[in-house]
């Protein structure tokens, strides 16, 4: 590893602790900011029994000191107990619901992946063929359908017109279908990233050298032409993997998986602002993460990139 | 005299809400969509002498497990926290209370003696006050094995109340003496256990007619001192989740909480199911997925835009049973849209704008569960002071507060109209053409929480109001939001909804006092405080304070059941008489339940019993 690298390594780390503290801070106050609190329902309860919850969760003290106090928390991973789940802390249930989706979502990254690049690259070799046009119809499609859509369809034809899967998550098979309904989107993103790339890349002459050199066809579009048209596809693939593995809400809802999407909607709508945090801060980890790793593949792929 | 006849309807209180058990087979045209009692008119409490069920002994020939599922992963289970309906049937699961339910012969429920012996009489105390004192069953024990005394009640009741419990229910605690001092922090519920711990002695203020349903309640219910003190977590984990109920927790994850029977159980013998899945769930079209494809044998609620089809591919399998609730829409009584009417007018415009709703209309094509038309506040189900009549049937002289019935709607709008034209006149803010055309009415803002339903009734309202010329605003807001400017005041109406924990009207009526957190109206706020147009006690022109606040502590504090349900349908009328109350239906309950599973029940608070339920194979 080059000095450039090492340096530029520690450089991004610095900035994503930054990013961090930044989403924390503006998160801890916006959420702060909106109407209700964690302890509202149809039916109000007592305002002691109020005093006596937010005592219990330390939200009767100053702003900035439960800010000051959330930091130190944050800093070490201890996001405090859920206020809504009574006894569960908040990093159980995120590291609990992140394994379920984690599991789920790397399958689902994995196959829009490696089905994107075969059937973008079949578009681009076959360009203005039929295949090309049935890839580009289909793919089309997936990336105009959202998610709930095709969960709801799947699980109208497989479980409920054909019970061909279960309608669970839980039990064997059950998985097939939220993993399908998680895939089609970012595979047919990736389809139409590598085709149009691709296009441009065949068309360069390095690629056309090499073809009059009589390198073979499938040698030409794997080792030569993919390797190059891939840069975008790795640009979308890092956040896309990060959102993918942090779970869906409507996919995992649909086919009850117990994962950790419902969180991030249910904690704002619940006004529980531990979890609230804690899935925040994760789910900015995870996407720092991955877009660092993403940066380090382009440099992989393709030496020219200039990383300072 | 009256004392022993308020003492035997405590003693024969049962509820009566018919045919809600799974096991009622080939009875369709009163089970399937339309089967409770309330549609003949009756009360869903009824005083009975019925004999509870005989159920077949039991034999190995039953299913070794059931599949039901009542809701998502539940916020929480632990039965002094919990104030859902669906933790509280896994509560009542693995927990037992003095008191219980069981199904009578006629498919009606009837409170039985569940860790007490049997259910004793009240004893009118020197100091004026009333006691009960229960004896325990013998040989009672936790489902660890170790033993249960009168003194786990004791403790368990009291951290129920204790403030740093902070519970949502504690005040269902309010009727025993001592609660105020103990739910803040300052001594004990006067409540105490005999020496050698089979007996619990209970001192009320008062001799209330819900008491045994109180103990039949999940936050009556008692913990294990040993698992629980000192340990938040105790309820999130099958090891310490310690109970002495018909089952025991024995998985408890994100996806799925696993009950087995209770061998400890004093009543083991009757539990025919060794073991109950409560698969996690929320989502209507996948609970209806899997409740087709047999994974699931009963569900909780059903995707309401599939509701033709499904009742019509199971009539006896999709149920609709009563619940103790309104559906309403509450009036903001110092709206600044309705600045410079006198408080007569505003009253007058409130209720030509409740009359110009079709009731019928939105039950049957925006509810679409079978909910019942309301014109009462306080809901079909609940009983009257003779404990079998309902209370509603005498509202307002037995007529209701105006009439649901179809065929009146066009002369209710003839009402609504002529109200509209008075204030008109009156007031000289607006005009009312002679074919009932509104002009110049102020615009209205509608609030209500995101739904379909509830959406979708908010559409239908701006419509009505459109066409007799009153614009409505209508502003769709997100549950926290919602319930904090609803709360504050800041709107001229809005969707709202009550339920009851048990049988008396008096949860209906205690959250409109002017200090009640629930008191959405804004009665006896601001403006509305100095208004003084209300009666009480043969006195007229008293202010909200005055008259309404003092009723409802007169009912708190009388000792005459006559007396107190005279007050409550004079609390009522007072509140309907203001306008802000717009009643539009009553709640029901769907569920679907597998027709192979018998002796399973429902209560009216919605809570499901599976202890005593088989398949029979």
């Amino acid at each position: 590893m080059d000095k450039k690298f090492l340096y530029y390594l520690i450089k991004r780390v610095l900035l994503a602790i930054v990013t961090i503290f930044l989403v924390v801070t503006i998160t801890f106050f916006i959420m702060n900011f909106i109407p209700g609190g964690p302890f509202q329902s149809e039916k109000s309860v007592k305002p002691e029994t109020l005093a006596a919850l937010n005592a219990k969760f330390g939200l009767d003290k100053p702003l900035g000191e439960q800010y000051v106090n959330y930091l130190k928390g944050a800093a070490t991973f201890d996001f405090g107990p859920s206020m809504k789940l009574d006894g569960r802390q908040v990093t159980d249930v995120i590291l609990e619901g992140f394994a379920v989706s984690a599991k789920t979502g790397l399958i689902a990254a994995a196959c829009a992946l490696v089905l994107g690049m075969v059937f973008g690259s079949l578009a681009a070799v076959y360009h203005n063929k039929i295949i090309d046009r049935i890839i580009m119809v289909v793919s089309t499609a997936f990336v105009a359908m959202p998610s709930f859509i095709v969960a709801t369809l799947l699980l109208w034809l497989f479980c409920i017109q054909t019970n061909v899967f279960p309608p669970n998550g839980q039990e064997p098979g059950g998985l097939v279908l939220p993993i399908i309904s998680l895939m089609l989107y970012p595979m047919a993103y990736v389809i139409r990233l590598t085709r149009s790339s691709m296009l441009d890349v065949l068309g360069q002459d390095y690629i056309r050298t090499a073809k009059a050199k009589g390198v073979s066809g499938t040698k030409v579009l794997f080792k030569h032409a993919l390797r190059n048209a891939v840069t975008p596809v790795i640009t979308y693939a890092g956040p896309m993997i990060a959102f993918i593995i942090t779970g869906s809400l409507v996919v995992e809802k649909i086919f009850v998986v117990p994962g950790l999407g419902k969180y991030f909607v249910s904690s704002i709508t619940n006004r529980d602002y531990s979890m609230v945090m804690g899935t925040t801060i994760f789910l900015a980890v995870i996407v720092v993460i991955m877009m660092l790793l993403s940066d380090i593949l382009y440099k992989i792929f393709d030496p020219r990139v200039d990383l300072s | 005299m009256k004392k022993t006849f308020a003492l035997i309807l405590a003693l024969v209180m049962v509820f009566s809400l018919a045919l809600t058990g799974c096991s009622q087979k080939g009875t369709k045209d009163d089970t399937a969509t339309t089967g409770t009692t309330a549609d003949k008119g009756g009360s869903y409490f009824g005083a009975s002498d019925d004999e509870i069920v005989t159920r077949p002994a039991i034999t190995d020939k039953v299913a070794e497990s059931m599949t039901i599922c009542v809701g998502p992963y539940p916020d929480t289970i632990d039965p002094a926290l919990n104030s859902a309906v669906d933790g509280a049937t896994y509560v009542i699961h693995a927990f037992s209370g003095l008191v219980g339910y069981e199904e009578t012969v006629n498919g009606a429920l009837k409170l039985v003696p569940d860790c007490a012996k049997e259910l004793p009489t009240v004893e009118a105390r020197e100091d004026g006050m009333y006691q009960y004192t229960f004896e325990l069953k013998d040989d009672l024990k936790w489902s660890d094995g170790s033993d249960l005394t009168a003194a786990d009640f004791v403790w368990s009741w009291n951290r129920a109340v204790a403030p740093e419990t902070a519970a949502d229910y504690g005040y269902m605690f309010d009727v025993i003496d001592g609660y105020e001092a103990a739910s803040a922090g300052e001594g004990q519920l006067n409540v105490t256990a005999s020496e050698d711990g089979k007996s619990i002695t209970i001192v009320l203020k008062n001799d209330v007619p819900y008491f045994f349903e109180l103990l039949a309640f999940p936050t009556y219910m008692p913990v294990k001192k040993d698992v629980v003190e000192g340990n938040d977590a105790w309820a999130i984990s099958a090891d310490t989740y310690i109970g002495n109920g018909p089952y025991k927790v024995t998985e408890f994850t994100q996806g799925q909480m696993v009950m087995e029977k209770n061998e400890y159980y004093h009543n083991a013998d009757a539990v025919a199911t060794k073991k109950i899945v409560w698969p996690f769930n929320e989502d209507d079209n996948s609970l209806y997925a899997n409740y087709k494809n047999g994974a699931y044998l009963f569900i909780d609620s059903v995707p309401n835009d599939q509701i033709d089809t499904i009742k019509a591919e199971y009539p006896t399998e999709y149920k609709v049973t009563g619940q103790l609730g309104t559906y309403y829409v509450s009036f903001n009584v110092n709206d600044p849209a309705f600045d410079g009417f006198t408080e007569v007018e505003k009253v007058s415009l409130r209720k030509a704008l409740g009359l110009l709703l079709e009731r019928n209309y939105i039950c049957e094509e925006i509810g679409k569960a079978d909910q019942k038309p309301a014109n009462t506040f306080v809901p079909m189900g609940l009983s009257d002071a003779d404990g079998v009549t309902e209370f509603m049937a005498t509202a307002n002289g037995g007529a209701g507060y105006f009439s649901v019935n179809e065929d009146d709607y066009a002369a209710n709008c003839d009402e609504a109209i002529a109200l509209l034209k008075d204030v008109a006149e009156s007031s000289g803010k607006f005009t009312v053409a002679d074919d009932g055309t509104v002009t110049g009415f102020p615009t209205m803002k509608y609030i209500t929480n995101e739904g379909t339903g509830h959406e979708q009734l908010a559409t239908y309202m701006q419509g009505v109001y459109a066409s007799w010329g009153i614009d409505m605003k209508i502003e769709v807001q997100e549950w926290g939001t919602f319930l904090d400017t609803r709360k504050a005041g800041d709107y001229s109406f809005a969707r709202n909804g009550w339920l009851s924990d048990y049988n008396d009207p008096i949860s209906f009526l205690d959250m409109w006092i002017t200090e009640s957190g629930n008191n959405d109206c804004q009665f006896g706020k601001d403006a509305h405080a100095t208004y003084a147009g209300y009666s009480y006690d043969g006195k007229d022109n008293l202010t909200w304070a005055e008259s309404y606040d003092k009723i409802i502590a007169q009912v708190k504090a009388s000792k005459d059941p006559a007396e107190r349900f005279a007050l409550m349908h004079q609390a009522e009328d007072i509140l309907m008489s203001t306008g802000a109350i717009c009643p539009i239906y009553y709640y029901t309950d769907q569920f679907m339940c597998d027709e192979s599973i018998e002796g399973s029940f429902v209560s009216p608070l919605g809570y499901k019993y599976f202890m005593y339920a088989y398949i029979a194979e």
